[in-house]
């Protein structure tokens, strides 16, 4: 549906640099990245809300590069949802209709239907300025859905929400998007949302698309140090790669197949190691002994760091399983993976 | 509650400034007596001149605002090279002194000048007539109006304007429908302002028409010829009404104030 | 070390403004015989030039001397006088009754009549009908529809009073009746302006096509002019008793009040003021001025004729002049 090619831009502080996307129709796309890759300005360029410097966009076959944005059929819900305070909630949701040719018996019925999948029958009169955030946002929602767009892109629409209205809001994104045929394009930071919403996703970093493709194949799969970092991958190292093995500043690491010896780096996700006092046996090819370092208190669980030799490794452990080893700083424990663990690339 | 001093300088301070603007202005208001400003507004030429000011003013206010807005929207919107040039040049009418303004624009109007002709052949006369006048004093007051006007648009997210384009206006319906109602407010003050500037303007004013005359031209004629007795009164009744009408206009606002 | 600081700064500040006002002589502090201080005349507009130069020339022979001129219709500076009892020590009028009627006997003793001037018809090369006009068409094309022409204000200068009374003259010496009042008739109000002088950047901006002015004012700023005939252009006290037949109603003290002004030829006035702040240093500049190679010299040089000598009208008014200025001054009617 979504089909970009060589977009650049140059705004004063904001840049995009040789941009190419492809989303499918009706596909939930999600874009990461950190604050100031650029993720807001690709959103708005594919409204065409901001002026490009190079590239086409097209919309399906339809080339939509030259259209003003009223044009484009493509709406926008952004982080501070930009209800139009002057009107009612009602007001707000219709006001796409006074742009658009539609019969009216058409409009009721979508107008009702979105009213109740989003509870907001009763809001009607109300003004922006008396709904708490969580009604604002499925607001804006609401008034982006009733025009029928080919596309919705979504800005990061659920940072701002207190976290209990986050997981409402997330389902209510969910439900819109299943049934309808618009495609959904979001901006988050927010892991959960990406693992619970997405199915393809891409990451960005300065301007620039880093990773595309399915959001479980990013997150274990990385092909650069940035987006292995970005996806949380904490155990990334630079590595020689000799046959089925690798070695990390003198250590020896299994990793079971071969691999492309220009690989230069390998990374093992921190719930991927098992910590034990004892060694463990098991057919996991990859067991060493080390000093525990760390003890991080993550809130729900804690992060461990382990020195092995000069190699520093982070696992996951809950307060339960800490308390049931009695692990310490300073300790000597067991640190184990499988060989099929560790991502190369 | 024992107050620190801080508090202290800021009240006496403020008293300072409101007894500066207040006692010139009641002793001006208090001078005259009762029969001296029941005669004075008798006058038939006082009346003519106190309308001719207040229609003029208003006219100028009004044709700042329907030129003013797209300028004043342009610089709240967009970057531009140059921007604060063009945001330097117009506040320049403000601080260009008053006979200098009228000077200036006595000879672009006048036959020696290709726009002078251009108007010559018009029709259009500048010197001592009412066009001459609002033309000086949309010159003075414009800055006014472009700065409330221009705050005005820049307190507008501009995420409310792109949303309502993405949604099918256009930029006029954009405007009409979303920029507009959020900011008449700002525009009205601008407008209020542009009049108030305008209706005191002198000394560009007389260089350009003596006659027709405006109030502060008959105040300062008044005063000159027959002294402060004759002179005060006018000013007293151009200050009570140009008062009473700015009054209103800001409590039809405050009214509209309540629904949002 | 902080008290130091203080004490320096408050010597360095005292030390600057000791010295402020040393640079800045005071009036009244040096007694000497030079005459000194400030002197404030009340000028007619037309006199604005000519006097200019004689400041510059009397500044320089002394130094210690600060002119300063307020020029205005000498019906208006007269009510400076009397009404908003302005300080003033010299009023040089462009109508010597001006001060007769307005100034004599409570704030003047005395009245030097010094220069003449008549009135003429100014316009530039793009006034309208510039190449055609002449001594003999002149009301004509002043009455033409798409001709911009006016004069000063007749209630504030002398100049405007006198235009209009050159207007009426124009009547009866052209024996055209009915002249005087169409040609008001195109003459709307807009086109007057409280000084004559005004009208000249009118003229020079292209806004008006022609203004009266005095003689000597249009020689100064290089206008072309009309030149009129001795009997309507008020500059001939020969013609005294035609010029008498032009009368204008002028406002009196009060706004609702009229006068009567009769014509009569231009006969420039002054006087020094009954009150004046500094009479000594006021007195050596009109000694400056009266005299046949100072001022007088520079006002013909201007054209603008000059008494030579200076008159006045009785012996009696000679006597309560200063002594200084006695012998400049003749007794003539």
């Amino acid at each position: 549906m979504i089909t970009i090619r060589g977009l650049n831009i140059d705004l004063r502080d904001f840049h995009l640099r040789d941009v190419n996307l492809d989303v499918a129709e009706n596909e939930f796309f999600i874009l990461m990245g950190p604050t100031g890759a650029g993720k807001t300005v690709l959103l708005e360029a594919i409204a065409g809300l901001i002026p490009l410097m190079s590239g086409k966009i097209f919309i399906g076959e339809r080339e939509i590069t030259g259209l003003p944005p009223e044009k484009r059929g493509i709406s926008i819900v952004y982080q501070d949802y930009a209800l139009f305070p002057h009107l009612t909630v009602l007001e707000n949701i219709t006001y796409g209709l006074h742009f658009h040719r539609t019969d009216k018996t058409h409009i009721k019925k979508r107008l009702d239907r979105l009213l109740e999948v989003l509870n907001l029958f009763d809001l009607k009169q109300r003004f922006p300025v008396n709904l708490s955030g969580g009604e604002k946002q499925r607001v804006a929602l609401a008034r982006a859905l009733m025009v029928e767009p080919k596309v919705l892109l979504l800005d990061e629409p659920l940072s701002a929400l207190d976290p209990n209205f986050r997981e409402e809001v997330r389902n209510a994104l969910k439900g819109l998007h299943q049934s309808s045929t618009t495609t959904f394009l979001m901006v988050t930071h927010d892991f959960v949302e990406v693992l619970s919403l997405a199915g393809r996703a891409a990451v960005m970093n300065k301007g620039r698309i880093e990773q595309t493709g399915h959001v479980k194949e990013i997150f274990e799969k990385p092909v650069s140090p940035f987006v292995a970092d970005f996806v949380g991958m904490k155990n990334l190292f630079e590595a020689s790669f000799h046959e089925t093995y690798a070695v990390v500043s003198g250590l020896k690491i299994e990793i079971g197949r071969i691999v492309d010896p220009s690989s230069r780096y390998l990374a093992v996700r921190p719930e991927d190691i098992i910590i034990s006092r004892e060694k463990f046996s098991s057919s996991m090819r990859n067991s060493y002994s080390g000093i525990i370092t760390q003890i991080n208190n993550q809130g729900f669980y804690y992060e461990i760091a382990v020195i092995v030799k000069n190699v520093s490794f982070k696992g996951l452990i809950t307060k339960g399983a800490l308390i049931e080893l009695g692990l310490e700083e300073g300790i000597p424990v067991y640190v184990s993976f499988k060989a099929s663990a560790v991502h190369v690339f | 509650m024992k107050r620190e001093p801080f508090f202290w300088i800021t009240v006496s301070c403020g008293i300072v400034i409101m007894a500066f603007i207040l006692l010139p202005l009641i002793q001006m208001m208090s001078a005259p007596s009762a029969g001296m400003l029941k005669e004075t507004i008798q006058d038939k030429d006082v009346v003519r001149s106190i309308w001719l000011s207040i229609y003029t003013a208003g006219l100028a206010a009004l044709i700042s605002f329907v030129l003013g807005t797209p300028l004043a929207y342009l610089l709240a919107r967009s970057a531009f090279k140059g921007k604060r040039l063009v945001e330097s040049i117009i506040d320049l009418p403000i601080a260009i002194p008053h006979p200098v303004v009228g000077i200036a624009i006595l000879s672009v109007a006048g036959k020696n000048h290709w726009i002078g002709q251009i108007l010559s052949e018009l029709g259009i006369r500048i010197m001592g007539s009412v066009t001459g006048i609002v033309t000086v004093l949309t010159f003075v007051g414009i800055p006014f109006y472009l700065n409330a006007a221009k705050a005005g648009f820049e307190g507008i997210s501009p995420r409310l304007e792109k949303v309502s384009r993405s949604l099918g206006a256009s930029m006029s319906s954009t405007f009409f429908r979303i920029t507009f109602p959020l900011a008449w407010r700002s525009m009205l003050i601008g407008i209020i302002m542009c009049c108030a500037r305008a209706i005191s303007e002198f000394g560009a004013v007389v260089i350009v028409a003596y006659h027709p005359m405006i109030a502060p031209v008959m105040i300062y004629e008044r005063f000159e010829a027959y002294g402060l007795k004759y002179s005060q009164p006018v000013a007293v009744w151009l200050v009570s009404i140009s008062l009473l009408l700015f009054l209103i206009l800001r409590i039809l606002t405050l009214e509209n104030r309540k629904e949002t | 070390m902080d008290n130091r600081k203080s004490i320096l700064a408050i010597i360095f500040i005292f030390a600057f403004f000791m010295t402020g006002l040393l640079i800045y002589p005071q009036s009244g502090w040096t007694k000497e015989k030079q005459p000194s201080g400030k002197v404030i005349i009340f000028n007619a507009g037309s006199l604005t030039i000519p006097f200019a130069k004689m400041e510059k020339v009397f500044e320089a022979r002394y130094p210690n001397v600060d002119i300063i001129q307020e020029s205005a219709g000498s019906r208006k500076c007269a009510r400076k006088i009397t009404g908003l009892k302005k300080p003033c020590d010299i009023m040089a009028s462009a109508d010597y009754t001006v001060i007769d009627q307005l100034l004599i006997p409570t704030y003047a003793d005395w009245n030097i009549r010094f220069a003449t001037n008549r009135l003429v018809l100014c316009y530039t090369n793009t006034s309208n009908y510039a190449k055609e006009i002449n001594a003999q068409n002149w009301y004509e094309i002043l009455l033409k529809k798409d001709v911009v022409w006016g004069h000063a204000d007749h209630n504030i200068d002398p100049c405007g009073y006198r235009s209009v009374m050159v207007l009426q003259l124009a009547e009866k010496y052209y024996k055209k009746p009915g002249l005087f009042k169409k040609l008001i008739a195109n003459r709307p109000q807009e086109n007057i302006r409280p000084k004559s002088v005004e009208l000249i950047s009118l003229l020079q901006t292209g806004n008006m096509d022609y203004a009266w002015e005095y003689r000597s004012v249009a020689v100064q700023h290089e206008l072309k002019f009309v030149e009129l005939p001795d009997r309507i252009n008020l500059g001939n006290y020969k013609h005294d008793t035609f010029y008498k037949k032009a009368v204008v109603k002028v406002t009196g003290k009060k706004p609702g009040t009229f006068l009567n002004k009769k014509g009569k030829s231009c006969t420039y006035g002054i006087t020094l003021l009954k009150n004046a702040p500094k009479t000594q240093a006021a007195t050596a500049f009109l000694q400056y001025m009266l005299d046949a190679q100072g001022g007088l010299k520079i006002l013909k040089d201007m054209g603008q004729p000059p008494f030579i000598p200076c008159r006045v009208p009785t012996a009696e008014m000679k006597a309560r002049l200063p002594k200084a200025l006695r012998d400049l001054v003749e007794v003539r009617e």
